[in-house]
């Protein structure tokens, strides 16, 4: 693991923010962190990047504590933590020298980040003529100033148009792909869903499930597909007959039917075998599915 | 430590308000020293009268190294003000922008983040003073000549042109101290709040509330005047004496940077225990 969050709490006066959390992040993982609006998220992400101190509890970072081994946790941690804030008087570039030197990184890696980011020919201008989509990339800029291995990342795609945020969600999985652990609180669902292997939800500070997408999914029912038959019953009983089918439903006139993802092509094809017509095959299964039914569908992330 | 003091001057340099002190010098410099060319006279004739007599004035006493004491004289309430404007942002500011949530996720720590705010404040201090010095000196000489430097106080001390440079080469530095101890009076305030102004209210608030207590002939004040640090923002008059009391300016020096020390372990104290959730 290379985040092993234990017993973690904070609490601002009478309110407790974030109750007693556990979680482990697996070294490599894209994870998704998400909860309504008040939920812990940011106090969660901030104690972890030791921007704020918790009452009770430890983070561990490559098992270093980054209450006490502060200076060796951050080492390896890049953090854009909600909006991306600069010295707005200074050029982008200069921001970035700044932090280069306090992180003791080689300058010449500034233009890396700012050509990897899209800003590579803004780089010399005043933060204050970028754009909010320019400042966030500027943030994610400076997170990935010294080499990190895991990037933390909240909200990194706010203020994004679709373009930015389609070029954050790949720079996200390319750096996935270099090995980079990615912790990704956001409040775009499909976004988390399209590019994390892992998701973990709380609510009023407190866990309230985490670990693979897929098995997530797989364990709430969600990987649920719609199919329009028009032998209902029939169908329904073929298909409740094979051990790949988790579950298989009719209800108001279609079947639900909670198969894996490779299997699809497969029911298709049995359910036409056996004389049963099929006009649509509508998958159901969504993050957003999973997480309406944790927080109910008034809540905002 | 050199380059987070380094990143701290390009912040400071790159903020308008930082040159607020600098404009408002060469806006009132010359402007004092066109009016010490021309309406000197008074000054003269004042200081004249203050010698009794007992001297035979020729030609005029007036020169850059008196201009320069009546100028340090009349500024002293000012200069804090100047210093405050950016001390009092260096910490607050970055808390208010957002800067330390990018800052402060760093491998840094926060005390070395902190003392290299410090520092670099005393710098913007010490370059302040020395443009100051730098007009009524440097200017002033051109203006209005060099000479012998007569001080009266509670007598009269007349100082030939080479002791003059000596004594206010020592005025400005134990000038240049005591702002230093100013500035970081607003570095504390600074970091304790989330917006600059709040910092130069507070300093500027005990400092005059420490030049009022010092001013009011009363019993009570005058008991507790030695526990005001403002009682010892004149050790650079001490630099105009004769002979230079050097055991009274150690002792001033050591109260002020005693002082300076407490206002650093506070604002230490509760910068890292600050939770940041701006």
């Amino acid at each position: 693991m290379i985040v092993e969050i234990n017993n973690l709490s904070k609490s601002f006066g009478l309110r407790k923010a974030v109750d007693g959390l556990n979680l482990d992040i697996p070294d490599g993982s894209v994870y998704g962190f998400l909860g309504p609006n008040g939920s812990g998220k940011s106090t969660t992400i901030r104690m972890m990047t030791a921007l704020i101190t918790p009452d009770e509890g430890e983070v561990y970072i490559q098992e270093n504590s980054v209450l006490k081994m502060r200076n060796k946790a951050l080492a390896s941690v890049g953090a854009l933590i909600e909006r991306a804030d600069f010295h707005k008087h200074l050029s982008g570039e200069t921001n970035l020298k700044m932090l280069a030197r306090m992180d003791g990184t080689d300058i010449s890696r500034v233009q890396t980040v700012l050509d990897r980011t899209g800003l590579g020919s803004r780089g010399k201008d005043k933060v204050k003529t970028y754009s909010q989509g320019m400042k966030q990339r500027l943030g994610i800029a400076q997170a990935l100033l010294s080499h990190p291995k895991l990037l933390i990342l909240d909200e990194p795609t706010n203020g994004l148009d679709p373009q930015g945020m389609k070029e954050v969600r790949d720079l996200v999985r390319e750096l996935s792909y270099e090995g980079i652990t990615i912790f990704i609180s956001s409040h775009l669902l499909d976004e988390v869903q399209k590019i994390c292997s892992h998701v973990a939800m709380i609510s009023f500070g407190k866990l309230i499930t985490s670990g693979k997408m897929e098995d997530l999914l797989k364990e709430s029912d969600l990987l649920m597909t719609e199919v329009q038959v028009d032998l209902l019953e029939n169908a329904a009983e073929l298909l409740s007959a094979q051990n790949w089918v988790h579950r298989c439903d009719a209800v108001d006139g279609v079947l639900r039917v909670g198969v894996d993802k490779d299997k699809t092509a497969e029911m298709v094809q049995l359910l036409v075998q056996n004389g049963v017509q099929v006009s649509a095959v509508i998958p159901r299964t969504s993050l957003e599915d999973l997480y309406l039914s944790k927080f109910g569908s008034e809540s905002k992330i | 430590m050199l380059s987070l003091i380094y990143n701290e001057l390009l912040v400071i340099t790159g903020r308008w308000r930082s040159y607020i002190g600098f404009i408002g010098i060469s806006i009132l410099m010359p402007l004092i020293l066109w009016g010490f060319t021309y309406g000197s006279q008074g000054i003269q004739d004042q200081y004249t009268r203050q010698m009794g007599g007992s001297f035979l004035v020729v030609g005029t006493i007036f020169n850059s190294f008196l201009a320069t004491y009546i100028i340090m004289q009349a500024l002293w309430f000012h200069i804090p003000f100047l210093v405050s404007l950016a001390a009092g942002d260096s910490v607050a500011a970055d808390g208010s922008n957002g800067i330390f949530r990018i800052t402060l996720i760093r491998p840094v720590s926060r005390l070395k983040i902190l003392t290299s705010k410090l520092l670099a404040s005393y710098i913007y201090t010490t370059t302040l003073l020395l443009f100051c010095a730098f007009w009524s000196l440097g200017i002033g000489s051109l203006v209005l000549g060099t000479g012998d430097l007569i001080v009266i106080d509670k007598g009269i001390l007349i100082l030939d042109q080479s002791q003059a440079w000596v004594r206010m080469a020592l005025a400005f530095s134990l000038a240049i101290l005591v702002m230093c101890m100013v500035a970081t009076l607003c570095f504390m305030f600074s970091s304790m709040v989330n917006n600059g102004v709040g910092p130069i209210i507070g300093s500027m608030f005990l400092i005059i509330l420490g030049y009022l207590i010092i001013s009011i002939p009363l019993d009570f004040f005058d008991k507790i005047e030695p526990y005001i640090f403002v009682t010892y923002f004149d050790v650079w008059l001490d630099a105009f004496k004769e002979p230079i009391p050097w055991m009274g300016i150690v002792k001033k020096l050591s109260i002020l940077m005693a002082y300076s020390g407490v206002f650093f372990g506070v604002a230490v104290f509760i910068f890292l225990k600050k939770d940041i959730k701006s």
